[in-house]
């Protein structure tokens, strides 16, 4: 006889299956590593600095434990009932998007943070990815089917507009019915990215373009739009780099961010300025070798590799643990993405699939992008690598993330045996 | 949910570029890694490794006594670290090491204001006293690591400006810039020691990272030939010169014929060692000062300072005059062309391939043999010898005797000869013949010149002149030895011996009487030539090179007085300068003196001891050579002036003290100047002082005094030496007005 269990009141908040254990094993494999590495890569930093060699692995332990504890909870919350956020949190963001514009800055010369006096200090631009990431999966589910559809829109303007357009010029210009979405979506992401922008932060814009591109990619809206986006900005790129000269007629690009361009293209340029941490970072990743100089024993975290536990991680992660380690660190990332587009793409539901994808996209994005300028293949831009570079808050936000990407799983049918 | 949803198609392709984008980075981390790996290696090392060098001392320069001419110290170097220092210490710190070190405030500032740096050199070879100041300053202000002192070294030349063309100096970098300092720069420097250190981004010691030493190695230090005081004799006897003739320039060398090895050489001006960009002459550094321009006045400072710098000695060149005559005598009586009894008879001009050459004395010699054509100077038979010899043999003898090539001298900057100072074996016809044999139209070095003389005196054979007599290393044991070298026998020596002959005859009856010194046999040849630099005045080098003694020439003497005002001639100028350091170097040489009986029984007589001796048992010792006065009322003599053995005019003046306490008595000391050596004994005899006569040949009847080592009206106490230095004006000229 099985005897009925009796729900409590929170139970349908609930989410009964069990979690894909494989994702939660890679997540807590990438924050151990993570913060080992960041450990040995801060220590003599924070000794100079801080007159503590722990002072950034504790403050980072304890949000990577807070950041568990959040990520179990919000792991086992129904994840239908995230869509119920969608909508405010991306109020919340834009609101504090504005906001960090005006309030002072906890970091003199940048204007990214926002700092709640004796607690910490976040970027809006971290709750702003989620938001957008979160509002596309709810927004991009509910309007899926004008989206993918390819027919004519049936409103009054725009069968005025179509009668006119629509047979003209190859069928370039005619509103359907996903031409609606396709603005929301795209305005939305243009709107954030300019807000990050007017933050004078490079890479959270970029970041934020690269969530949005991806999230409509994924979400089905017509292939022209994004040939539209990235052909001229390939164009683009490609000519910044035959003729660098040419930033300096472009006028929306600041000084700082044509200086890091040049001296990627120019590898001997300010050898002691502006490519000193490049090539501090380069002389660590070679200084690796294939076995790497052991851990804990990098010498290039002495001063040379600035701010180690920070953007840089990686190279310290080259120079200590060699080839071998480095790549093993990018396959346990590429792993997790690939667990992450699993249990996305297992989901019962467009929502918990866009979410999950769109969520392991987001750190692969990010991962790559930082690995990117480690490496000096493309500008530096001043990425964080995840689960290693320090920051709290940032990582409870990251391991929140991966407690959504788990509640996604527990309805995943790669979940069940 | 349907898989053909486009979400799982493009979900898919979107991983898979990310896939892709994983592999290109594992693909540059093989590059960066495994490929370039060493090289980012190499550069990470090289600052990652702090290599601090430790500066090796360099080798000291000892002159043949070992005395220090030349030594290194320790001095202190003070840098700042502009990583480390705050932008509101910057104020502190340029003001306090600008009013420490006395350097510019400002140029500190900026020097401060480079943070990516780690090591900006404020000011290196400062003193102890500078030193602890900055120290204390340091430690006052907590600027440990932002302010530091390193070792340093610094070159001190104990003497100044003694022997400076010869010694050089070393720049800041303690790398030799002229003379032996250049020449042996790499003997004397040693191997840097370094200290390699862990270092941090900032350019501080890692903790407790490995660190190793390299001591440094000291350099070698050199034992030089020259003889300080022999330097010195010369450099006094030049200078006494210089002011005596209002000269430009005057130089000398002093030179052991046997081995070649120079125990003195100098050139005047000379210049302080300590501070060598500093002109010695502050009339020229004022006119220097006076030029508008500023590109001409660097200029004209930087052309001053090279001047300066200049081995004269070595460097410059100059026509040897009647010197020469030397080697067209030699090269005659080596070839048995004629004899010393061969004769000649001097028109006062000779008539050669269509040109007409003077005798410098009008009227000509009259009837001569060859001993008197160097005694008498004569050009007419000097271009006869050289007519038989012929321009083969006797341009056999002129490379032979070293005047187409340098001489190899161990020092920097030596003149070689070029066709602008001479004529080579295939232009050379009779004109050059002609005036080639009395030391016209070509150009020879000093030091050539001294090195032929030498072979003369030296049996015939040509030496190589040096320097360095051996290197030592720091503890003091000989790593090389200079042996002699023999160049080549360029005369026999039965040759040598019979011109040595006829050059003492020079020096005791000819134009080289001033250079005389009793008991010595000094042999040599006065010259005298005029400049052609300037066509608007007329300038002379007079020179006179000579050796002795005689009958076993030791040491070589030469003399050149560049550009002297009012008298010109070798035999008037530059004679007494040599007879004057010959008369010093010789007895310090321990060179014998053979006083012919004559000399000695006219003129000397050596002190008695009279010490312990009752008063009139002292008197009646002394009576018969000298007069003797007594001072004090004991009845025994105590003490004596000059005391015993000294070697005293006759009829000289002893001064007998016979109690301890009375004190020396004075006396005053009259002017000697134009008197002759009888009247000058007389006049020191009535002032109760004796004379010791100095540069007169005994047999010259017209010589006169024309200098006291004690100045006239001087107090000194009875019985002094004082010495009187005479020459003659009359037959020492060996060149037509």
């Amino acid at each position: 006889m099985e005897k009925t269990k009796k729900l409590k009141w929170y139970h349908k908040f609930l989410a009964p299956g069990g979690m894909d254990i494989m994702f939660f094993a890679l997540v807590l494999l990438l924050l151990g590593v993570g913060l080992v590495m960041l450990f040995s890569a801060s220590y003599p930093y924070a000794y100079y600095k801080e007159g503590k060699s722990t002072y950034f692995f504790e403050r980072q332990l304890y949000f990577a434990i807070a950041g568990l504890v959040a990520m179990l909870i919000v792991s086992k919350v129904k994840y239908e009932y995230f869509k119920l956020a969608a909508i405010p949190l991306l109020g919340v963001s834009l609101l504090l998007l504005v906001l960090v514009l005006f309030l002072p800055e906890p970091v003199p010369g940048f204007k990214r943070w926002i700092e709640i006096p004796g607690v910490t200090t976040f970027q809006p631009s971290e709750i702003g990815k989620l938001a957008l990431i979160l509002f596309c999966a709810w927004g991009m589910d509910l309007q899926h089917n004008a989206i993918i559809s390819r027919e004519l829109s049936k409103t009054e303007k725009a069968k005025k507009f179509n009668s006119i357009f629509a047979d003209r010029l190859g069928g370039m210009f005619k509103i359907t019915k996903a031409t609606f979405p396709t603005w929301i979506y795209g305005g939305l992401t243009v709107v954030m990215c300019g807000l990050v922008f007017l933050e004078d932060h490079l890479s959270g814009t970029i970041l934020m373009m690269g969530i949005g591109g991806l999230m409509m990619y994924i979400g089905g809206f017509k292939g022209k739009w994004f040939l539209m986006v990235l052909i001229p900005a390939f164009a683009f790129i490609t000519l910044l780099i035959v003729y660098p000269e040419i930033m300096e007629k472009v006028s929306f690009l600041k000084d700082y961010m044509q200086e890091r361009i040049i001296s990627w293209l120019d590898k001997d340029y300010s050898p002691r300025g502006s490519r000193w941490q490049t090539n501090n970072a380069l002389y660590a990743i070679g200084s690796g070798g294939f076995f790497g100089l052991g851990l804990g024993n990098s010498k290039q975290k002495f001063m040379f590799v600035s701010e180690p536990q920070n953007d840089m991680i990686f190279s310290i992660v080259c120079e200590e643990l060699g080839f071998v380690g480095a790549s093993l660190v990018i396959l346990l990332f590429a792993l997790l993405i690939w667990r992450g587009v699993v249990i996305g793409l297992k989901s019962k539901t467009r929502f918990g699939s866009y979410l999950a994808m769109g969520i392991v996209f987001q750190v692969g994005l990010q991962t790559l992008l930082n690995i990117g300028v480690a490496t000096d293949s493309i500008p530096n831009t001043g990425i964080s690598l995840p689960f290693f570079s320090y920051g709290g808050t940032s990582l409870m936000m990251l391991l929140f993330q991966m407690g959504m990407v788990l509640a996604v799983s527990r309805y995943s049918r790669v979940s069940k045996k | 949910m349907k898989p053909s949803d486009k979400r799982s198609g493009r979900g898919i392709k979107t991983m898979l570029s990310i896939f892709l984008a994983c592999a290109l980075l594992c693909g540059r981390l093989v590059y960066l890694q495994l490929i370039k790996g060493d090289y980012y290696r190499s550069k990470a090392e090289v600052q990652q490794l702090g290599d601090t060098v430790i500066n090796a001392m360099r080798g000291t320069i000892y002159d043949r006594n070992m005395h220090v001419l030349a030594q290194s110290a320790s001095v202190w170097l003070v840098y700042v670290n502009p990583s480390k220092v705050k932008e509101t210490e910057r104020d502190l710190v340029a003001t306090g090491l600008a009013n420490i070190l006395g350097v510019d405030e400002e140029t500190v500032r900026t020097k401060l204001s480079r943070t990516q740096n780690g090591y900006e050199r404020i000011k290196g070879q400062i003193e102890k006293e500078e030193m602890e100041a900055v120290s204390k300053f340091i430690s006052e202000n907590k600027l440990s690591g932002k302010v530091s002192i390193d070792p340093d070294t610094k070159r001190y030349y104990p003497f100044g400006t003694f022997a400076a063309s010869v010694i050089g100096f070393t720049g800041t970098d303690d790398v030799g810039r002229y003379g032996l300092e250049y020449q042996y720069n790499d003997t004397l420097t040693g191997t840097p020691g370094r200290i390699i250190t862990a270092l941090d981004g900032t350019q501080n010691a890692m903790p407790n990272q490995y660190e190793s030493t390299y001591d440094a190695v000291q350099g070698s230090n050199l034992a030089l030939t020259i003889d300080e005081n022999i330097q010195h004799y010369l450099e006094e006897a030049l200078k006494q010169s210089m002011t005596d003739t209002q000269a430009t320039y005057a130089y000398g060398i002093v030179m052991d014929v046997k081995t070649g090895a120079i125990l003195g050489m100098v050139s005047l001006p000379d210049y302080d060692l300590n501070a060598p960009s500093k002109l010695t002459s502050e009339e020229l550094y004022a006119q220097i000062q006076a030029i508008e321009n500023e590109d001409e006045r660097s200029n004209a400072l930087s052309n001053a300072r090279n001047a300066q710098w200049r081995n004269r000695a070595i460097s410059d060149s100059y026509e040897p005059g009647s010197v020469f005559k030397v080697v067209t005598v030699s090269a005659a009586l080596e070839e048995g062309l004629v004899n010393e009894n061969t004769p000649y008879t001097c028109t006062g001009s000779i008539t050669y391939a269509g040109n007409t050459y003077n005798c410098w004395k009008h009227g000509g010699h009259g009837h001569e043999t060859l001993k008197d054509l160097l005694k008498n100077s004569c050009n007419p038979f000097a271009i006869t010898l050289a007519k038989g010899l012929g321009t083969d043999t006797f341009y056999k003898y002129f490379t032979a005797f070293g005047f187409t090539k340098n001489t190899g001298v161990d020092l920097p900057g030596e003149f070689y000869p070029t066709s602008s100072t001479y004529v080579s074996k295939e232009k050379f016809g009779t004109p050059e013949l002609a005036s080639y044999s009395f030391g016209q139209t070509f150009q020879v070095s000093p030091i050539q010149m001294i090195t032929a003389v030498s072979a003369v005196a030296n049996g015939g054979k040509l030496m190589r002149p040096y320097l360095v007599d051996s290197v030592l290393d720091a503890e003091g044991n000989t790593v090389k030895k200079t042996e002699p070298v023999t160049v080549r026998q360029v005369i026999s020596e039965s040759t040598a011996k019979r011109v040595v002959t006829m050059m003492e005859d020079v020096v005791a009856t000819g134009t080289g009487r001033n250079a005389f010194v009793a008991g010595y046999h000094v042999a040599g040849k006065t010259g005298t030539s005029e400049k052609l630099t300037s066509k608007t005045e007329k300038l002379y080098i007079a020179s006179f090179a000579g050796f002795a003694p005689a009958n076993d020439p030791e040491v070589a003497v030469l003399i050149v007085i560049d550009e002297p005002k009012g008298d010109h001639g070798g035999g008037a100028i530059a004679a007494p300068v040599a007879c004057d350091v010959f008369e010093k170097v010789l007895p310090y040489l321990n060179v014998e003196p053979q006083y012919s009986e004559t000399e000695f029984q006219t003129l000397f007589a050596e002190s008695p001891n009279l010490v312990g001796k009752s008063v009139t048992e002292a008197k009646n010792t002394a009576a018969n050579s000298f007069k003797v006065k007594v001072v004090g009322g004991g009845t025994t003599v105590t003490r004596q002036s000059p005391e015993a053995g000294r070697t005293i005019s006759k009829n000289g003046v002893i001064v007998l003290y016979t109690d301890q306490t009375s004190e020396a008595e004075q006396t005053t000391v009259p002017d000697f100047n134009g008197l002759t050596v009888q009247a000058a004994n007389q006049r020191a005899i009535d002032s109760g002082l004796n004379i010791k006569i100095s540069g007169a040949s005994l047999t010259s009847s017209d010589i006169v005094a024309y200098r006291q080592s004690h100045p006239k009206d001087s107090k000194v106490a009875l019985g002094t030496v004082v010495t009187v230095y005479f020459k003659t004006t009359v037959g020492v000229d060996d060149m037509a007005e």
